[in-house]
């Protein structure tokens, strides 16, 4: 598998054309709970999210690609987890 | 200003394969020099690896950044990494819009962190077991964007002006414009005859910079000669010598809020390389703008705000309206509704509004999504 630059999160960042404060107050409105001194040590790949926080993040910037009239480029982890979790239940 | 502004300090050190340079002090413009030769010299002897460390750097002009960029470049042409290791909030931002041709590795230093080492993993799969850095951090501009004083402001757009200048071809000229209390003004510009290109615009009304300023669309005007849209300005651009004319808007929180524009002494000069470097200019100018909460009110920020948590008070409302009826944790119920908005295409927060509202209406009964 590809190795995935350890900011990958900010890059999407970058690419919304989002700043740091926007895209916190992109993130708390969907309901986060990190400060945005956390939510930047997230995006530079520093500190590891909970999937859950991933998620919040990853869905506060696919809302903002889908403003631009583009797809949901960032990956979801929970939707992974849960696709795994019905497949060992149904190999089971 | 210092008696001698152009002071730095630099303690060389070598770990491993890695040459590491401390800086440390001011590097303003006459210094540039000197950190361009001192660079070439440590590169001559082709380190593995050079580790900047600007962690003691008070200040670094644009100059300065051109001289580290070079370097990237021949380190890059020998194979050879350069890592950047603890730059300042602003000096972090110029390297991001100096990427245009090249990558650099960048060190961000946390409190009580050491700085990543360059084996560090891709992004990991499964937590780590680092402490998180301490959320009590006091600086408030991380946690949310606090307008900074314009002339902080200001010092960064300047930067911005001479690095285009330096780095999109064709530029004679560069300038910011800016919408403060609803009149624009040039903040930042390479010469006499961009500003009077800028008050020109100002004057008559008219030209790219103030429509690219307004409009919050880019403006490309290949040659004066032949252009038609701005009859009262381009004549005054002509007389003074601007053959060609780029602007591209400048956004904060989403809304146009000025413009940099790129003048050239020769028509058609702009490539679509250059075009795109404008853009990449522009757009991490209006990132440093957004970040200094540029041209936003104090009252649209309190509406954004009070925007924000209103829809967080219903995405948490539906989230445990779905808990209670799957019987599910917070968690899980909140990708449920998230899966429920990405497969109706709908925002989140509507498809909360939606969740609340049915909730409101039970007798209404099986219309509810099953998909949860």
């Amino acid at each position: 598998m590809p190795e995935q630059p350890i900011d990958v999160l900010d890059a999407y960042r970058q690419s919304a054309g989002l700043s740091h404060g926007e895209l916190w107050l992109r993130y708390f409105e969907l309901g986060g709970m990190s400060t945005g001194f956390e939510l930047e040590t997230f995006l530079y790949g520093l500190v590891a999210p909970e999937s859950h926080d991933h998620d919040v993040i990853a869905h506060a910037l696919n809302e903002r690609f889908t403003e631009l009239g583009r797809d949901h480029p960032v990956a979801y982890e929970r939707d992974e987890r849960d696709e795994r979790d019905e497949r060992d239940s149904l190999d089971s | 200003m210092t008696a001698n502004p152009s002071s730095f300090d630099v303690i060389t050190t070598t770990q491993g394969q890695s040459t590491v340079l401390a800086l440390r002090g001011r590097v303003e413009h006459g210094a540039a020099f000197e950190l361009g030769a001192l660079l070439d010299s440590v590169i001559e002897r082709h380190p593995d690896e050079l580790v900047l460390d600007l962690s003691e750097l008070e200040f670094v002009g644009a100059a300065g950044m051109v001289a580290i960029s070079n370097a990237e470049k021949r380190l890059s042409d020998l194979g050879r990494a350069l890592i950047v290791r603890s730059p300042s909030v602003l000096v972090n931002r110029l390297l991001d819009m100096m990427e245009i041709a090249e990558e650099t590795r960048r060190e961000l230093a946390l409190p009580g962190h050491g700085p990543l080492g360059p084996e560090e993993e891709g992004v990991p799969s499964t937590a780590r077991d680092e402490p998180l850095p301490s959320p009590s951090s006091s600086d408030p501009r991380r946690v949310m964007a606090l307008p900074a004083h314009p002339d902080v402001v200001d010092g960064a757009l300047r930067l911005v002006v001479e690095l285009a200048r330096a780095f999109v071809g064709g530029a004679d000229g560069v300038s910011v414009s800016l919408l403060r209390h609803g009149v624009l003004s040039t903040v930042a510009a390479s010469d006499q005859t961009i500003l009077a290109m800028d008050a020109d615009q100002y004057a008559t009304g008219e030209g790219p910079c103030v429509d690219a300023s307004l409009q919050g669309h880019w403006f490309h005007a290949a040659s004066l000669e032949t252009e038609t849209r701005w009859p009262s300005f381009t004549p005054r651009a002509r007389a003074l010598g601007i053959k060609a004319i780029m602007s591209s808007p400048l956004n904060a929180f989403e809304q146009p809020v000025g413009a940099l524009n790129i003048y050239s002494r020769t028509a058609e000069s702009f490539e679509i390389k250059d075009q795109q470097s404008a853009a990449v200019f522009a757009q991490k100018a209006s990132v440093i703008l957004s970040d200094a909460g540029a041209g936003v009110s104090e009252t649209q920020l309190a509406s954004r705000y009070k925007e924000a948590l209103r829809s967080r008070k219903v995405i948490t409302l539906a989230t445990g309206i779905v808990m209670e009826r799957e019987g599910i944790d917070e968690e899980d119920a909140f990708s449920a509704l998230l899966r429920q908005s990405l497969s109706h295409g709908d925002l989140l927060r509507d498809r909360a509004q939606k969740t609340v509202l049915s909730a409101r209406q039970p007798e209404v009964g099986p219309g509810r999504d099953s998909d949860a």
